[in-house]
């Protein structure tokens, strides 16, 4: 089925990764003399053309240069502020928590990166090249910056170091290889290393009665380095394990059980580890446990009875009375909690007859739904209990925690969102199309930032008296609403790349028109759909930084408003948006990179 | 005159008995067109056409291309939707009954000219899916029957592959396969070779008739004109979404009455 | 699953019984698609009267009535600083967006067009600069770098007339740049009418040449001619322009017509309209679904979708009567436009079209600022300019090598075969193809760069939105200064989106 494979090419114009990279291979072969004449001295206009840009890159790198190594640059504004570019507000004593999650997602990460066998290995005079590269960027950077002379000879030591090993590197013969992965460990091992003996200068930010800055020569703290230290060594030993794994386990049931974990472990995370609410055992044993018990054992017994494949229309019928039910519970005072169980377990109802099957698949069908109403009451419970994480401000997390947090919940919300606007959008019928087309043309025609602010300042005021939602989660309500309008866009486009003979031969077989939707024609087109759906995530990713505007205390409002207005720091914001900048950019531009090559790999596979 | 050599040899190789020489004159009607006719906005694509279908019948439909004759077929398991007039699959109307249509499209297997294969699915999948979501079938039990029905089509060992790997012959027996997993008791055929190389077409060829020689209902939708004068019960010749004649093999391809089933015999056997 | 014995008879008896309602498939449809509707609206209509309640109980008034009051603000810039009215200020800020958006599509759009062909470039260097612009600027937040450069033009040194790079010319400086201006005079409109003149007569002038060369084969350049014209036209026109003057009486003459018309006639007028549109689709629907000899065949579902059709237009007929507003609205923007384009013609002889001016600093008070004769960006101005410019073009650039990489590769090696210069195949063969895959994308990224001028918020360019939050801070109004955004997007969006879709058009119609 060779459209199915070609098909993304059309699609992801907004980000046109499907084309393979312009730039023909250099030719290895040609000595450097000819390789300039070929490529920057063919005829007048290029010799031209170099000339100038070349003026210009030495110009912009000259002033870019002066700038960072200026000696006014205040650059240890972010090495003193760092804990609050990152969590703002969270207490330094808790930190352990903090450290706790970010090796959680690095176990995943490195169990990921073994089981979807990421990486590729590089021959060894490549990444000689590269260090050549390098050593001659760091020599010219070192000409042209105002440095001292004795910071320029060390400069050009290192310099000198990087195009004598490249130079030997380089050498060595055409068939070694090595994996980029360990490259990358090895890079990282370094910089980890460096920590513990180059004198980076020792950088904190005092809080006490009067705060203070503290910036002595020396090592960097001990409560940086050993954690860095620590964490790079589980992400090793979690890739180890998954290396182990990945022989062991079937494919399929790692990366489903990997793909959930990405999913819920954020959530636990934050819930349990970060916010560590402070459960009122009474209560929870009183009302929250009996609630879920009754949903869990009524609901796993009407669920049983629905996937009968003999129920037939009945099922159906009492499916809608439990929707309907659910809806008629926001009308009368009632637990949220209910509410919410009983409209899962109306989706639960009406999804039942397409999975119908044997009592094993019934019985699956079944525990999933426990599993959710585990997850969901627990999950509302936490929310509505106190922290015991003493945070000053509407919110215990801010900086670049709140960037990340922003974009994961608006991907987890606007994900399931946006494909069932567009299926409502190619449905055939005609309503569903209308309301799905209006809400996301209407979507798509005004700016993020104008819904932002509706949504901050109008939630408050659509919930019924006794209910209350942070700013926080009334703006990602806000943010995953306008992502699903485009997420629907790029689903749709997926969505009509299946062709029609797909559609036909599902009908034939007697599938259910949900039942050709679940099994054929999403499957097909979520994997036509994915460079623009990556797209969208890096999109997502980079419009959190609209939270500044709403007020809210995200990476951008620390690096903006904050540190520029501690009296030590006046005027740094230049510094801190740099700084920013470099992590927004390392961020997206690896995530773009990572879907590049995975779609080579799936289009590759599928030929 | 290739093709009635072509037959001889291959009725040789099956050492079956000449179908037309079968009695279904007692046999239950399968399937019960009455009148039906389908128009796409002005155009009329089946005028009227009637006809029944008995059970282990073959009936192969034949007519030049455009002459409505994959409209019909599609009508019968409800791809298309008839306008006016009555079919009758089984006892089963087709009207907007949804108990109905389901029904009907579980009983009715369809094999179509570009294979229609899932090819997000391993080929094994493919068979087994319908029977597992749509019959109900415990998972085991439908990968086993995938698998004697690969067997069965002749290309058991392909089962762990996508069909992206596989021939069109193969996609098609394949196709073939998955449209037997629902247990059907009538298989529709809509030019199931059209789409293959020549040296394809035998392999999809033998696995049909082998099909036929089992007992199966079929209608099958072809050029394949050794296939009709080999195999068929009946053939209906169609034109401008009429039923111009209809007999069996012998009649059709000897002494054809009407003029227009002349003029497309003597074009196609040039 | 049944045991094939029933026989012919009793086919017919089983299937002439009635299907019942929950299984008829259309029936089903429509439910379902009614009750989602009901249900949709009934969750809209809980959270409305949630939200009125909540404003009730607040005290918060959402009337529209501050569009008339005065308001206590002053904008940093715009066509009016001082705003009599909420209303005006609003619309000084819509003036302001929509004078970013068209001066930044053309901006990203030149500039764009420069880096992706960069990227194809044969020159290694180029190639690379153009990846490294490409790579950076669209992997970091527009509003990182819309801040990071106000940022750096809050720091440059304070104003004056010695702030240059070219004093005098032009200016950088703590209050943004400044530099000469070329405006339009009061003698303008009616140059512009002999421009149009002149425009009708070079149309002529290029048929007659093109026909000429039809006729001899010689090159007869067409477009030369026909600019030639242009100039000559323009020329007279800065000394013969007057002759217009008798448009401006025209346009009173229709400016009181439409004041003395009664409200009902444009009532009737969209109520027709509603009417016809629906009349019309209803006929050409059912034209579809008849056949040649006449024969109707109307399945339920096509029955709703009349029925629906039917009642959209009867609550368009509604609005068009009860809402009378609309009507008058209507009626005096009509005749508000040609007044002002009556005023447009009414200056005496003298005036020149065109005028030009450099940079000026006054000092009205402590501290200096730039005059009023210089083009002057202001930092919010400058900011929000560059970085939409900027980030667009990056987007831009990739569409536009991406169009030229999906020509085919033998369409190069065919114009290469007959004898074309790179830049001959790359403007008759290579472009025109290009510029068919480019155009949707590229209406896109328009839409895209209109909505990010709204980031000027944070950097305080007075742009509708940031006018709008300056309005509501005083009033309390957000609701309405919400709905006046969407409103104003909407409509943008949808113009920019029509034009694009016009030239999509005529594009696939030059193909043919």
């Amino acid at each position: 089925m060779s459209e199915f494979a070609g098909a993304g090419a059309e699609i992801g114009s907004f980000y046109p990764m499907s084309r393979p990279d312009t730039t023909p291979p250099v030719e290895e072969h040609l000595p450097p003399r000819e390789w300039l004449k070929k490529n920057l001295f063919s005829n007048v206009a290029n010799s031209i053309l170099t000339v100038l840009s070349s003026l210009l890159i030495l110009v912009m790198l000259r002033g870019l240069l002066g700038f960072i190594f200026n000696p006014l640059r205040q650059w240890n504004a972010t090495a003193v502020n760092l804990r609050l570019l990152m969590t703002h507000a969270y207490p330094a004593d808790q930190y352990i928590r903090v450290w706790f999650s970010v090796a959680a997602f690095l176990i995943l990460t490195g169990l990921s990166l073994a089981v979807w066998r990421a990486g590729s290995r590089i021959p060894v005079p490549d990444v000689g090249k590269r260090v050549i590269a390098l050593g001659v960027f760091v020599t010219l950077a070192t000409l042209l910056a105002p440095f001292s002379t004795s910071a320029r000879l060390s400069w050009l030591a290192v310099a000198v170091f990087l195009l004598v090993s490249g130079v030997a590197v380089s050498r060595t013969s055409k068939d070694r290889s090595v994996s980029s992965l360990s490259l990358l460990v090895g890079a990282c091992g370094l910089a980890a290393l460096s920590l513990w003996v180059i004198p980076y200068g020792h950088h904190s930010f005092i809080i006490d009665r009067t705060p203070k800055i503290l910036a002595e020569p020396g090592t960097v703290d001990l409560t940086t380095k050993l954690p860095w230290t620590l964490m790079l060594l589980i992400a090793v030993a979690a890739y180890g394990a998954g290396l182990f794994l990945r022989d062991r386990v079937p494919a399929k049931v790692a990366r489903t059980s990997l793909v959930l974990a990405w999913m819920v472990t954020p959530i636990l995370l934050l819930f349990l580890v970060l916010r560590d609410p402070d459960f009122d055992m009474g209560h929870v044993l009183s009302t929250d446990i009996p609630i879920f018990l009754v949903f869990a054992v009524l609901g796993s017994a009407l669920l049983f009875w629905l996937t009968n494949p003999e129920t037939g229309e009945v099922g159906r019928m009492v499916a809608v009375t439990v929707l309907f039910l659910a809806f008629g519970s926001f009308l009368t005072p009632m637990r949220m909690i209910i509410r919410i169980l009983m409209l899962l377990l109306a989706m639960f109802a009406l999804a039942g007859p397409t999975f119908s099957g044997d009592r094993e698949t019934r019985h699956r069908y079944a525990a999933v739904w426990t599993g959710v109403a585990i997850f969901v009451s627990w999950l509302v419970t936490a929310i509505n209990t106190p922290s015991t994480v003493p945070v000053p401000g509407q919110f215990f997390l801010g900086g670049f925690s709140m960037t990340l947090m922003v974009a994961f919940f608006t991907l987890l919300v606007s994900f399931p969102l946006g494909v069932m606007l567009a299926l409502a959008r190619t449905s055939s019928m005609p309503i569903f199309r209308l309301l799905a087309t209006w809400f996301i043309e209407f979507v798509r025609g005004v700016p993020l930032i104008t819904i932002l602010i509706f949504f901050s300042v109008m939630v408050p005021l659509f919930l019924p008296d006794g209910m209350s939602l942070s700013e926080v989660a009334a703006v990602t309500i806000g943010y995953a609403l306008f992502a699903s309008a485009y997420l629907a866009e790029n689903v749709r486009g997926g969505i009509q790349s299946v062709t029609r003979g797909q559609h036909e031969a599902a009908e034939a077989v007697g599938m259910t028109t949900s039942q050709k939707t679940v099994f054929i024609v999403l499957p097909q087109a979520l994997r036509v759909a994915i460079p623009p759906l990556v797209g969208q995530v890096i999109g997502t990713f980079k419009e959190t930084s609209l939270l500044v505007i709403i007020g809210l205390f995200d990476l951008l409002f620390v690096a903006k408003a904050i540190i520029p207005n501690q009296t030590e720091f006046m005027g740094s914001t230049r510094e801190n948006l740099m700084v920013i900048s470099l992590i927004y950019w390392v961020i997206s531009y690896s995530m773009s990179k990572a879907s590049q090559r995975l779609e080579q790999r799936v289009g590759l596979g599928e030929q | 005159m290739t093709d009635v050599t072509d037959v001889t040899e291959t009725g040789a190789d099956s050492g079956g008995v000449a179908r037309s020489d079968r009695d279904l004159s007692n046999a239950a009607d399968m399937i019960i067109c009455e009148d039906i006719s389908k128009w796409y906005g002005d155009f009329q694509a089946l005028e009227g056409v009637s006809a029944t279908i008995k059970e282990q019948e073959v009936v192969v439909v034949l007519g030049p291309s455009g002459s409505g004759k994959s409209t019909w077929i599609r009508c019968i398991n409800r791809l298309e939707e008839h306008q006016e007039g009555r079919i009758v699959v089984d006892g089963v109307e087709l009207t907007n009954d949804l108990r109905n249509i389901e029904k009907v499209r579980s009983e009715v297997g369809m094999v179509f000219q570009q294979f229609n294969l899932f090819p997000h699915l391993k080929v094994r999948d493919n068979v087994s899916l319908a029977p597992i979501w749509v019959r109900k079938k415990p998972k085991a039990e439908a990968e086993e029957q995938a698998q004697a029905l690969l067997e069965l089509v002749g290309i058991p060992e392909q089962a762990d592959k996508h069909p992206g790997q596989l021939s069109g012959g193969q996609q098609q027996r394949v196709a073939i396969a998955r449209a037997l997993a629902m247990e059907p008791k009538i298989m529709l055929f809509d030019e199931p070779t059209s789409a293959l190389d020549p040296e394809m077409i035998k392999e999809v060829l033998d696995v049909m008739k082998n099909l036929a020689l089992s007992g199966m209902t079929m209608m099958v939708v072809t050029h394949e004109m050794g296939f009709a004068k080999e195999v068929a019960d009946r053939i209906i010749f169609m034109e401008e979404g009429q039923i111009v004649e209809v007999g069996t093999p012998e009649h059709f391809f000897t002494n054809p009455t009407e003029d227009r089933t002349k003029l497309f015999l003597s074009q196609i056997l040039a | 699953m049944t045991a094939p014995t029933n026989q012919a008879s009793s086919t017919h008896a089983a299937v002439s019984q009635r299907v019942p309602l929950w299984r008829d498939a259309v029936v089903v449809k429509w439910t379902t698609q009614v009750v989602t509707l009901v249900l949709v609206l009934a969750g809209l209509w809980f959270l409305a009267s949630q939200a009125g309640d909540n404003l009730v109980a607040r005290n918060i008034n959402i009337g529209f009535d501050f569009l008339e009051r005065p308001p206590d603000i002053q904008l940093s810039e715009g066509i009016d600083t001082h705003p009599a009215t909420g209303g005006r200020a609003l619309w000084v800020g819509m003036v302001n967006t929509l004078r970013m958006a068209a001066v930044g599509i053309i901006f990203a759009t030149v500039l764009g067009v420069v880096v992706g062909l960069a990227r194809l470039s044969n020159n290694w260097l180029v190639r690379r600069l153009g990846t490294i612009w490409v790579e950076t600027l669209r992997n970091i937040p527009l509003l990182v770098q819309i801040i990071f450069y106000s940022s750096v033009l809050s720091t440059m040194p304070r104003v004056g007339l010695d702030t240059g790079p070219i004093n005098g010319w032009l200016h950088i400086s703590n209050k943004g740049l400044s530099m000469p201006r070329v405006f339009i005079a009061d003698g303008f409109y009616q140059w512009a009418m002999v421009m149009a003149v002149g425009g009708i007569a070079a149309h002529f002038v290029r048929q007659r040449r093109v026909r000429l060369h039809d006729e001899s084969g010689a090159n007869t350049s067409p477009v030369i001619w026909a600019l030639g014209t242009l100039i000559v036209f323009g020329l007279i026109g800065i000394f013969i322009h007057p002759l217009f003057g008798f448009i401006g009486p025209i346009m009173g003459a229709v400016a009181g017509l439409l004041d003395s018309l009664p409200l009902l006639l444009p009532q009737i007028l969209l109520s027709a309209t509603a009417v016809l549109l629906a009349g019309r689709w209803i006929r050409s629907f059912l034209a579809g679904r008849r056949s040649a000899v006449g024969h109707l065949a109307l399945s339920d579902d096509d029955y709703f979708r009349i029925i629906f059709t039917a009642i959209a237009a009867l609550m368009a007929v509604a609005v068009a009567i009860y809402w009378t507003g609309l009507s008058s609205w209507i009626l005096n923007s009509g005749s508000d436009l040609f007044r002002v384009i009556e005023a447009k013609f009414n200056v005496d002889g003298a005036a020149r079209p065109f005028d030009a001016m450099r940079p000026d600093i006054v000092k009205p008070g402590k501290f200096a600022n730039y005059g009023t004769n210089g083009l002057t960006m202001t930092i919010g101005f400058a900011a929000v300019f560059f970085g939409v410019v900027f980030y667009t073009s990056a987007f831009i650039g990739e569409i536009v090598r991406g169009g030229i990489l999906a020509v085919p590769k033998g369409q190069t090696e065919a114009a290469s075969a007959v004898g074309l210069s790179r830049a001959q195949s790359l403007r008759h063969i290579i472009l025109p193809q290009a510029i068919r895959i480019i155009l949707p994308p590229m209406g896109n990224q328009y839409l895209n760069l209109t909505k990010n001028t709204s980031l000027a918020i944070a950097v305080g360019y007075s742009d509708i939105v940031q006018v709008g939050q300056t309005v509501y801070n005083q009033t309390g109004k957000t609701l309405p200064v919400v709905a006046v955004w969407m409103l104003f997007y909407l409509a943008t969006s949808l113009t920019i989106s029509v034009v694009v879709n016009y030239y999509n058009v005529r594009m696939k119609l030059v193909e043919r």
